[in-house]
């Protein structure tokens, strides 16, 4: 089935209770218009994770540089990456490793919102959307009644706000993706929750007769919106008791696999962004301890990333899908007496697959101890500006914020951005 | 927020420091400018507010919960001509005022970002609250935040100087110190000229300069173990990377407007600049913490933006502005006589009913506007009407329920204290998740329906929640409920829910 068609599935919708007039045409009009409307699963790696000992290795540097690693064969002849990694190893032809990327901020904060937002956060400054609150707004359906934005997996919210975007495109916030659905189902039985609602809607009538205020309207549309995903057909998109138990350990049972596994089925359904977070709070931190936690969390990503794409590509969708794979920057080539890594963000290595691009690349490179980018540095401009390409978003698109005068365009234009067209 | 208020007879030992007088004068002088704002409008002032909807609003306000159901019962039954300046004396004299303020300032002046970092947060709460509480001068506060040294374990003040700033944070505090304690927004003049206002970069790095001194040359992190020391040696001109600032100009230490420092001396030019900042006669100082008080209350300033306070950009009452600044700045920055004027006013206690005249009327204050309960107000207000919160499994109890809980319903950085910024994830953690909804909600109903009619219980649970009785239709809507469920307490709990998701509960009208 088209992408077009699972977005905008009209029968679970009627079966939501959703009027069906003008929703057909649209439907049409959009389906004539825009054929591949794309989805974006971002798979977030937390704290920051070692290109040296994942996708940028380096067998030939020094002994207080190498690693412990070693880099193994792909599918596709020439690229090598983290043994750790054997089942991406294997659809590699779908992937582009970046092995360039070279960023400013090297904080974990300040890092995961310039790589969320492509702005630099500034105090008391604007409040910048992330990505996925990009995607939300640019692909998303304002008549859609599951959220175009849901976030995965515990850690940092902090690089994923809607900032001035505001609160329709805030993602839904899902800490365990095993239960997932938590707060979807009423306490109460159904009976007295529609009830209950019921009189609730009553009260809220005739509070707005009395007080006519904007802020009363917004949260009985806000309550609105979140009891429609209560019964939408869509929101069985959370609940991974549907899933067969053999492709829940495929996944991987932990928070990030599973993670992986809902934010298929909400592609699926079609959400238009995702994030999954990995190794929460800031697993991939390894100041202490690099190369045993980098191999558990590697293997961990690795077998829900590989699964994620080989459902994908099975079922029709991952082109019309990006999936990313990326944390707030990489780590350093000297490994300290602790045997861990520390920040580094002069040059470090994101992957990026499916979703239309031209796999099996690996593109940039690293100087021998993969300290600095020697070709081809991607800024985060030109890596969102390029993932923007990529969705068919418009990246120079101006927004308003309020009460700023100036508009603001979805990726900071102010330096001059060179989109990586190899991709395309 | 379950601490006994303080009785009337320690109040009347204090009274002499509650200068009510002074309060009473500043709050007529804020009644006859604004009717006359209106009435070169065409348009009258809206009819006072009942006792409810007065009670609800001025805990709401001062304290940043609703009132317990004991409060509610006492006030409204009250016969006392005077009690609603007397409830004004009991929450301002209670610590829960400092408290309430401390949070606000809190959101204001440390990020988000940061806020991950509790314990510094919650010490910083504390050393906000307990300023507010025994009414120290703004002047004093500021010039304690502006001017603090150490490190954050042994100076909570110093939180603002190093919590959630960018490595550049000589930048930031430029910024966050003129907009919060100046009402100015210079953030733009820090790469190009403001197109309509009269500041320029030289304006942005003159102010800039203020703070060259405790730059972090190093590691940025290295500002949590050797804490913030003024070097004499920093400059502008040392700062690091100081190529890829944007809009880098460095210029000598220069006070907004274009006075330069003649000699700092041995002093820090930190010092230099608080006491700039905080004099009597400053330009900014006293307005800016007026403009920002009033739209505390009001939810709009007299100027708007809130922190964009320029002379290009007009007061929608300029004399009442200049003399409330005045009044200000000669009772020594007096915060709780300037929090006493203002809801002393009779344009405080009018309805946020709208009234039948339009255009305007909000703008002129001559409506009170809705509010929406900061995510702070809302925790403390189901804690209020229904206990402790109960575990829930979707929620990382981890964090500490408050914090997670406000971390979750954290509106923008503007604090718009009208724009509500809620979506379908607080909705349904409101309606649905056992933290609030369950088992609280039951024992609710138990305590205030128990051996009661349904009438009786009706109105308790109103009182309960919402701080006023129900009205008529109220009252047969919920017997209609009651009848038509499956039993009496199931009824009352379907009640209890909508009252407490309902736009009355989210707002603070």
């Amino acid at each position: 089935m088209p992408t077009i068609l699972a977005r905008r599935n009209f029968l679970s919708l009627a079966a939501a209770g959703a009027t069906l007039s003008g929703w057909l045409g649209r439907l049409a009009a959009s389906a004539a218009e825009q054929p591949a409307a794309k989805s974006c699963i971002l798979l977030w790696m937390a704290g920051g994770p070692s290109h040296l000992d994942t996708f940028d290795l380096k067998p030939e540097a020094s002994d207080k540089v190498r690693g412990e690693f070693r880099p193994i064969e792909t599918s596709v002849p020439g690229i090598q990456i983290s043994e750790h990694f054997p089942q991406l190893a294997r659809q590699m032809q779908h992937a582009a490793v970046l092995r360039s990327m070279s960023t400013v901020e090297s904080d974990h904060q300040l890092a995961t919102y310039h790589l969320h937002t492509g702005y630099q956060k500034r105090a008391g400054g604007i409040a910048f959307p992330s990505l996925g609150a990009i995607v939300a707004r640019e692909l998303g359906w304002a008549d859609f009644p599951l959220p175009n934005f849901v976030c995965l997996g515990s850690g940092s919210r902090l690089g994923t706000r809607s900032g001035f975007l505001g609160p329709d495109h805030q993602p839904l916030d899902v800490l365990d993706p095993a239960r997932a659905t938590d707060n979807l189902a009423p306490l109460a039985s159904r009976a007295e929750f529609d009830r209950q609602y019921q009189l609730l809607r009553r009260l809220n009538a005739s509070f707005d007769e009395a007080y006519r205020a904007e802020p009363a309207r917004a949260h009985a549309s806000a309550l609105a919106r979140a009891v429609r995903l209560m019964n939408a057909e869509q929101r069985r998109a959370f609940d991974l008791s549907l899933e067969p138990e053999a492709d829940r350990d495929r996944y991987g049972r932990g928070s990030f696999g599973q993670g992986c596994l809902v934010a298929r089925r909400l592609v699926e359904a079609g959400v238009p962004f995702v994030e999954v977070i990995s190794g929460g709070g800031v697993g991939w931190d390894t100041h202490q301890g690099n190369f045993p936690r980098t191999k558990a969390l590697s293997l961990e990503a690795d077998a829900a990333m590989a699964s994620l794409l080989q459902d994908l590509h099975d079922r029709g969708r991952l082109d019309s899908t990006l999936v990313i794979w990326m944390g707030e920057f990489g780590r350093s080539p000297q490994i300290t007496s602790g045997g861990g890594r520390n920040h580094w963000s002069r040059a470090w290595s994101t992957v990026l697959a499916g979703g239309g691009i031209r796999g099996g690349q690996a593109i940039g490179r690293t100087d021998r101890d993969a300290a600095e980018v020697v070709e081809r540095p991607i800024s985060v401009t030109d890596f969102l500006a390029t993932v923007c390409t990529i969705l068919k978003i418009d990246y120079k698109r101006q927004n308003r914020a309020p009460g700023i005068e100036r508009p603001i365009p979805i990726v900071d234009t102010s330096k001059p951005i060179e989109i990586i067209t190899e991709l395309l | 927020m379950f601490r006994p208020l303080v009785t009337v007879s320690v109040l009347l030992a204090c009274a002499a420091t509650l200068r009510g007088d002074e309060a009473a004068e500043i709050a007529g002088l804020i009644d006859r400018q604004v009717l006359a704002g209106l009435e070169a409008a065409g348009l009258a002032a809206a009819p006072p507010t009942d006792d409810a909807e007065f009670l609800r609003r001025i805990y709401l306000d001062l304290h940043g919960v609703v009132p317990s159901a004991v409060s509610v019962h006492r006030f409204l039954e009250s016969k006392d001509t005077d009690k609603r300046s007397l409830l004004i004396d009991d929450l301002l004299a209670s610590p829960r005022y400092g408290e309430h303020f401390a949070d606000v300032w809190r959101t204001r002046l440390i990020s988000p970002v940061v806020n991950e970092q509790r314990q510094q947060t919650e010490r910083f709460t504390a050393w906000l609250a307990e300023r507010f509480n025994r009414n120290a001068g703004w002047d004093e506060i500021v010039k304690d935040l502006v001017t603090a040294t150490g490190k954050m374990e042994d100076n909570p003040a110093v939180t603002y100087l190093i919590e959630g700033r960018n490595p550049l944070g000589v930048t930031d505090l430029t910024d966050l110190s003129s907009r919060y304690f100046l009402g100015v927004r210079l953030n733009c003049a820090q790469c190009h000229d403001h197109p309509f206002v009269a500041w320029k970069r030289q304006d942005y790095w003159g102010m800039a300069a203020f703070f060259a001194q405790i730059q972090t040359p190093q590691r940025a992190k290295l500002v949590y173990m050797v804490g913030v020391q003024d070097n004499p040696k920093f400059t502008l001109a040392t700062l690091p990377t100081a190529d890829t600032i944007d809009g880098y100009q460095p210029e000598p230490p220069t006070f907004l407007g274009g006075q330069r420092l003649e000699a700092a001396g041995q002093r820090p030019l930190r010092v230099a600049l608080a006491e700039w900042m905080t004099a009597p006669e400053n330009p900014f100082f006293a307005r800016a913490a007026v403009n920002r008080m009033w739209w505390h209350f009001f939810g709009r300033g007299l100027v708007n933006p809130v922190d964009d306070m320029h002379s290009a950009n007009v007061s929608s009452h300029p004399q009442l502005l200049d003399q409330l600044s005045r009044e200000f700045a000669e009772s020594g920055f007096d915060l709780k006589l300037l929090c006493r004027a203002i809801v002393g006013s009779r344009t405080y206690r009018q309805t946020s009913r709208p009234g039948q005249q339009g255009e305007g009327e909000e703008r002129l204050f001559g409506r009170m506007p809705v509010k929406v309960l900061s995510a702070e107000q809302l925790y403390d207000s189901l804690i209020e009407v229904l206990g402790p919160p109960a575990k829930a499994p979707a929620i990382d109890a981890r964090l500490g329920t408050r914090y997670e809980f406000t971390q979750f319903f954290a509106a923008d950085e503007t604090g718009d204290p009208t724009s509500y910024q809620r979506g379908i994830p607080h909705l349904l953690r409101l309606m649905n998740s056992p933290q609030f909804a369950g088992r609280s909600i039951a024992s609710l109903v138990s305590r205030t329906t128990a051996g009661r009619s349904v009438d009786e219980a009706t109105d308790e649970l109103f009182l309960a929640t919402l701080a006023r009785l129900p009205t008529a239709a109220e009252r047969e809507l919920a017997r209609q409920q009651i009848a038509g469920a499956e039993s009496s307490p199931t009824g009352y709990r379907e009640l209890a829910w909508a009252l407490l998701l309902s736009s009355e509960f989210a707002l603070n009208h």
